[in-house]
């Protein structure tokens, strides 16, 4: 019997006692009705990195891989690399449950760019699951997991497949799993490339003012658009969403100083999330792009919706308070949507309170809505507070808001989100008309 | 403004779109707004045949940013033995990722009004940056490192303190006190007096920049010295601690050298650096000695 094999560049058992290895732990575990996974883990493009650095480059690209596949994997778990860029990962007593979530942090600990040379390289893999079925062979075990992986293949790489769900709708959580990856993945190519950009909607008042423009965040990749509904969820799950709130607070605190140097001083507003606000660096970074646009914080407005104002969470409470330290306003944004509750306005430190679509749709035909708006209003009044009214879309809402002493309107009535350059203009020309 | 009027203003916009129109307003008091220089490298880096000419002719209207991009492609740092001779080959030479942030050095560099004390602050951050480059390629490094990274986070690690000390002239005294603090976190004694540190500025600078993650990631963290010991990947790309432990390591050098920029920084970090290099307290005098003629050839 030939004894086991190490393979020299990663470390790992190689293809011969992989299949070795495969086979005890079917003898193991077949008889004793315990559970066996495997991962068949295959970086897609090798071929392409192979050609590009040569096979010297591509085997510091495996060691690479192999240091970061080594630090996902728990107790009895054994990695084998079975060719020249596919690794086995076999891990006894596993289900199913654990084998998928191994499979996302996996893809993941792959993903952060490696250096060669000059040039970063984003690796992705596709990648087999299999759990072992009774009366099953090692060869057809592995089998299963190499054909799984031959399909995320076929599918376009950068994602895992369980064997038996290759074609079955009823996944569905397995495919919004690799929906999101894919997300994620056009979000990082977004941050990099420059496929970000923030549109900015005015605010304005009934005398006409620009009150202040509203930064809406926009995302196209290879020519494609990216809805916000889409990216945000997953930009809030992976944790990107701290790159892309510093995006976005970079560019706003740039337009408004922009806009002061134009002579307008029309305030800036940021739309931030709790998981923004969760880290502990938010109000740094407020600051330090305040401190970078060289602009006054005055200008600068966040707009959070009424449920992380009142998040109890000491870094949220400190990062809110820093932010008004530093001179910075709030606004409760869409209020009126989902469990709002009039009690806690008294709570809530903002200067500046927005009124949801919702309400505004049905103005002015539904009187319950009216009477509802007139009410946010004037508690909104009473508390110190400007409000304006979001969604507006006609001149009946637009007169029926007057008419409660809103403070000023946003919505397509008046004008659209639009880019830089096209807010420039807008701007321009309310100017000299 | 009715729908009508709507209409007027996007055909208003149309006519008036001027492009760079605003970025141009921008940078006229120090303010460090991404060069559009960088932007048009970045277009042509995006291209399957970009259009060096036309890059060339760009940089080449700043006599500066010429004579400068031309020096650094002929500075024995890169070791290449014909000499360059026109911004167009050095373009070649360096590659246009190497080329973008050396423009973006240069640029950063001229955006701040002369003064001694940021005089002294660049050609710091110039002499670690080159002996941070000299480390990443040396045979005793048990991290590996490009040293084209190594060189970048270099010059660019402490641009926060730039622009602290250029916006704020209370900054010099927040400084002096966090170089000579010997328990507190350097960035800790900044937040003291300040809602900021050098660090979070630094690191939104070099994104806004278009420099790659592992190095805005490392400014961000650069006196965080506990997370460099987690072995965790998905924490800390390995490339950005050694990023780190690279800079460090140099800025001790440098300041061996030349007795400037005294902190106590390689006092709280050096355990944990050389843990990362793989290298040990009896090695520091060979990398002392190895290093000199790094230096000699600038007056600090």
């Amino acid at each position: 019997m030939q004894e086991t094999q190490i393979d020299p560049a990663t470390g790992f058992l190689d293809r011969y006692s992989c299949l070795q290895l495969a086979s005890d732990l079917v003898d193991q575990v077949g008889g004793n009705g315990k559970s066996l996974a495997v991962l068949w883990i295959d970086i897609d493009r090798f071929k392409q990195i192979n050609e590009s650095f040569g096979y010297e480059g591509g085997d510091s690209v495996i060691s690479f891989v192999a240091d970061r596949l080594r630090e996902k994997i728990i107790g009895n778990a054994q990695i084998c690399r079975v060719g020249a860029d596919e690794f086995v990962c076999l891990i006894p007593d596993y289900d199913i449950d654990n084998a998928e979530k191994l499979g996302i942090e996996f893809m993941r600990a792959i993903e952060p760019p490696l250096i060669m040379g000059d040039f970063r390289i984003r690796l992705t893999a596709s990648i087999g699951i299999a759990i072992l079925e009774p009366e099953e062979t090692s060869a057809e075990f592995l089998e299963r997991a190499d054909w799984s992986k031959i399909t995320a293949k076929k599918e376009g790489g950068n994602r895992y497949i369980i064997s038996g769900n290759e074609l079955v709708p009823s996944h569905m959580g397995i495919i919004q799993a690799r929906e999101d990856l894919e997300v994620e993945y056009l979000l990082h190519t977004a941050l990099d490339t420059g496929g970000l950009q923030l549109h900015y909607q005015p605010i304005l008042g009934f005398n006409g003012n620009v009150l202040s423009v509203e930064g809406l965040m926009r995302c196209t990749v290879n020519g494609k658009n990216i809805p916000p509904a889409r990216f945000f969820p997953v930009a809030e799950k992976s944790g990107l969403v701290v790159r892309l709130g510093e995006w976005s607070l970079l560019q706003g605190t740039r337009q408004a100083k922009l806009l002061s140097k134009l002579g307008l001083n029309t305030t800036v507003s940021i739309n931030v999330s709790r998981g923004q606000l969760a880290d502990a660096r938010f109000s740094q970074a407020l600051y330090a792009a305040i401190i970078l646009a060289d602009v006054d914080p005055g200008l600068i407005e966040l707009e959070l919706s009424e449920s992380v104002f009142l998040d109890t969470s000491t870094v949220i409470q400190t990062n809110l308070r820093t932010a008004r330290n530093i001179g910075v306003r709030l606004a409760i944004d869409n209020f009126g949507s989902g469990f709002s509750c009039f009690a806690n306005l008294k709570d809530i430190p903002a200067t500046k309170l927005k009124l949801g679509r919702a309400f505004i749709m049905a103005l002015p035909e539904d009187n319950r809505s009216l009477s509802v708006v007139k009410a946010m209003v004037q508690l909104g009044k009473d508390l110190g507070m400007t409000v304006i009214a979001e969604g507006v879309e006609t001149k009946e809402q637009m007169e029926s808001l007057r008419e409660l002493y809103v403070d000023g309107i946003q919505g397509y009535y008046y004008a659209k989100p639009m880019d830089v350059e096209a807010l420039s203009s807008w701007l321009q020309y309310r100017e000299h008309s | 403004m009715s729908k009508d009027n709507q209409n007027n203003v996007y055909e208003f916009a149309q006519s008036r779109r001027v492009e760079g129109l605003l970025e141009s307003t921008l940078g006229d008091n120090g303010i460090p707004s991404r060069p559009a220089i960088l932007d048009r490298v970045h277009i042509e880096m995006d291209k399957e045949e970009p259009d060096f000419n036309l890059l060339a002719r760009i940089i080449s209207a700043d006599v500066a940013l010429a004579g400068g991009l031309i020096s650094i492609a002929n500075s024995p740092y890169f070791g290449f033995h014909a000499r360059v001779r026109s911004v167009n080959e050095a373009l070649m030479i360096l590659g246009l990722d190497v080329a973008c942030r050396a423009i973006a050095g240069l640029i950063l560099r001229k955006l701040f009004p002369i003064t001694l004390a940021l005089e002294r602050f660049w050609d710091a951050s110039a002499g670690i940056a080159r002996i941070s480059g000299w480390l990443a390629q040396h045979p005793d490094m048990g991290i590996k490192i490009s040293a084209n990274d190594a060189y970048t986070y270099g010059l660019f690690r402490d641009c926060g303190i730039a622009v602290l000390l250029h916006r704020f002239p209370y900054y010099h005294d927040i400084l002096a006190q966090a170089n000579a603090e010997k328990t507190l976190n350097f960035n800790q004694v900044e937040e003291i007096q300040c809602p900021t540190n050098h660090s979070v500025i630094g690191s939104l600078l070099a994104q806004s920049w278009w420099l790659p993650e592992e190095i805005y990631t490392a400014i961000l963290i650069h006196h965080e010295y506990s997370i460099l010991q987690k072995s965790d990947s998905t924490v800390l790309p390995p490339a950005t601690r050694g990023l780190i432990a690279i800079a460090q390591l140099a800025e001790h050098i440098f300041q061996h050298h030349t007795g400037l920029s005294k902190s106590q920084e390689w006092f709280k970090s050096s355990e944990v650096c050389m843990q990362l290099l793989e290298i040990k307290e009896d090695q520091l005098q060979g990398f002392y000695e190895e290093s000199a003629p790094i230096l000699a050839k600038y007056d600090y």
